[in-house]
């Protein structure tokens, strides 16, 4: 019940964090997982329990980040867009469009802003939740997360200004 | 003499026809819904070699003060619309006065600012930036008609 | 005196996690400055945008593999072996409760109603202050009554006295309501497709504006736009509708022919009269002849709505008004093609 809950919010939170790799986000899902299984005694109940995992996903993807030593961040179009013909069941050919467009701009957010993104849209965590699972003030979350839906919005200018 | 000044003045009207100018409308005419709460749209024409200077202020008379306010034009995808949204109080009288400059042309455009937005009919498309006493004269205008 | 600027603040203002005198001095700084409304417009569309995100779903081996990581017993003592599967029941069942308690008022499956004036019921139970709305449910107005509906991060519906508004959907990629009765003023902010409002007689596709629509007992309805414009549609039937101007719709025959408030008074009249003739009639006449520049707004829609003879009339009024592009042929233009007719509203757009 766990796992089902939890599984499809930490995959989505990796995937989209990793522009669409799927065996990588797949692989921090399971670390994820395994460390929830193994360190719940660690868990003193002081926060929700999803604060504590999402603490330990975002931990995840930043170890796997490193691991990488990715710093191009470059969208990987074929994954994505076959990601998004196999799982969406949109039949709207423009929202189709305007969700791999958001798909390629999320990914090209700096990192520390597109963990608030995903993580405030996916997880939806409040900002106090966000600060304690992003090691930062509410402050700092709602700074992030103000420049990182700007970002967005610019960068989706293409993709928004068809419209009448 | 006279064919000297009239193909002075004709070479001004042609220059002013073919050169740099600017197109005011609606919101709607951006098709842009980023734009959708500007105070106005424009396009910018007869620029083609060089992304014009566009510069624009908000000249107004608040309770028999005048003021000025700097505005910030606003770009889209679509090259060569801008718009301007309002960052000058609610209360006065106010108009847009427009600057651009491409190359060695330019191009400026005085717009009355009503309840409901630009008022087109007494907006004024001119060859170069509006002289001061166009401003004023405008202003005191706007003032009678209130 | 300095106000400073609330850039950092606009997602957390939007989001609804501001105190109230916060939430206020925040407003208070927008209605002034038009460099944070532009940001904060920006900050709101972002946030739209990413509701067209897909939640994925995780692949079922993930799970698979995590069972294989903890049954590699063989070189573990056996107290680990029996530890983990004890440590997942635990962890289920101890964690049930937190998870039910955390993730249910989460999920953004509603919105918030407030009552502004006198009485307001959702789903025919009366509301004080706040209340939540849900797909499905009603909002009832009673006659000296109004209500505020917070349309998740994308704006708010007014809704007026004696008004009858249905939540018909909440999802990310659509948000819907359908006005049975009465009067609603939107004021949104979102990218096209995902803002609608249905009546009985068209559909009303926020483009990113503020509008009021107003619904007859009989289903037919007036839209009148401040701000930015609408796209009101039936059955394949489209009247673009800019700031400025409104347009009536009746059942059976869907949206009309938009117009400018500042039109002429005889040309409304006369545009109500060809409405209830199916556009054909001497009304025309007044309407080609009081015809402004910016009135091309009702005559390119009247186009479409016409035969010959009259819609050669229209097309040579418009053309006697404004200049035809030259990349719009007369004789498409009559034909209705749809890329030519796109074309010249796109440049007639330039005098409404």
């Amino acid at each position: 019940m766990l796992f089902d809950t939890y599984k499809d919010r930490v995959y989505s939170l990796s995937l989209y964090f990793f522009h669409g790799d799927e065996s990588l986000a797949a692989d921090v899902t399971q670390q994820v997982f395994l460390k929830v299984i193994t360190n719940v005694d660690r868990f003193k109940g002081d926060a929700a329990f999803s604060t504590w995992l999402y603490r330990l996903a975002v931990n995840a993807c930043q170890d796997a980040a490193r691991r990488r030593k990715s710093g191009a961040i470059v969208a990987d179009r074929a994954r994505l867009e076959g990601f998004a013909a196999s799982s969406s069941q949109e039949d709207d050919y423009t929202r189709a469009q305007n969700a791999r467009c958001v798909r390629d701009a999320v990914s090209a957010l700096p990192p520390k802003l597109r963990m608030a993104v995903l993580l405030r849209y996916f997880d939806e965590l409040s900002y106090e939740e966000m600060a304690q699972v992003l090691h930062c003030s509410m402050g700092t979350v709602a700074s992030r997360l103000s420049r990182g839906h700007k970002m967005l919005a610019e960068r989706l200018k293409g993709v928004t200004g068809a419209g009448g | 003499m006279w064919r000297f000044l009239i193909v002075n003045v004709l070479t001004l009207m042609l220059a002013g026809a073919e050169g740099f100018t600017f197109v005011l409308a609606s919101p709607v005419a951006s098709q842009q819904f980023q734009f959708k709460s500007a105070t106005f749209v424009f396009r910018a024409e007869g620029c083609d070699s060089t992304a014009p200077q566009i510069t624009a202020t908000a000249e107004g008379i608040v309770k028999g003060e005048r003021k000025s306010v700097e505005l910030k034009v606003a770009s889209g995808p679509k090259p060569g619309i801008y718009a301007v949204f309002q960052n000058w109080p609610p209360e006065g009288q106010w108009l847009v006065n427009l600057k651009g400059a491409c190359g060695n042309m330019t191009a400026g455009a005085i717009v009355p600012i009503g309840p409901k937005g630009f008022i087109r009919e007494s907006s004024k498309i001119l060859p170069r930036p509006a002289t001061d006493n166009e401003i004023e004269t405008t202003l005191r205008t706007q003032g009678g008609k209130k | 005196m300095f106000d400073r600027h609330v850039n950092t603040q606009l997602a957390s203002y939007l989001d609804g996690e501001l105190p109230a005198p916060e939430r206020q001095r925040i407003e208070r700084h927008l209605s002034s400055c038009e460099t944070c409304r532009i940001e904060c417009d920006q900050v709101r569309t972002g946030l739209s945008m990413v509701h067209a995100l897909p939640l994925a779903s995780a692949p079922a081996a993930i799970w698979n593999a995590i069972e294989a990581a903890t049954h590699q017993t063989h070189s573990q003592p056996a107290w680990f072996r029996y530890r983990i599967p004890a440590l997942a029941a635990v962890l289920t069942v101890a964690i049930a409760a937190i998870l039910y308690l955390t993730l249910g008022h989460r999920h953004q499956s509603n919105w918030d109603v407030v009552g502004l004036q006198g009485s307001t019921a959702v789903d025919s139970k009366p509301i004080r202050g706040t209340s939540t709305v849900k797909p499905g449910e009603w909002i009832e107005t009673a006659s000296s009554s109004s209500a505020r509906v917070q349309i998740g991060a994308i704006g708010v519906v007014e809704v007026g006295p004696a008004t009858r508004l249905r939540v018909t959907a909440i999802r990310p990629s659509e948000h819907r309501l359908a006005l049975a009765r009465g009067e609603i003023h939107a004021k949104i902010i979102a990218p096209p497709k995902l803002f609608f409002v249905d009546t009985p007689s068209a559909t009303a596709e926020d483009l990113g504006c503020e509008y009021s629509l107003k619904t007859d007992e009989d289903g037919s309805g007036l839209l009148h736009v401040t701000l930015g414009w609408v796209s009101f549609q039936w059955k394949g039937l489209e009247s673009l509708v800019p700031a400025g101007a409104s347009c009536r719709t009746r059942p059976h025959t869907g949206p009309g022919v938009p117009y400018f408030d500042d039109a002429p008074e005889e040309l409304i009249q006369a545009l109500g009269t060809l409405a209830a003739t199916n556009y054909a009639g001497s009304s025309l006449d007044v309407v080609l002849r009081d015809a402004r520049v910016r009135d091309t707004l009702t005559l390119w829609h009247l186009l479409p709505r016409t035969e010959s003879p009259d819609r050669q009339r229209i097309y040579e009024r418009i053309a006697a008004l404004s200049p035809v592009p030259t990349d719009v042929s007369r004789e498409r233009a009559l034909q209705l093609d749809p890329d030519t007719l796109a074309r010249w509203r796109e440049a007639l757009a330039w005098t409404w």
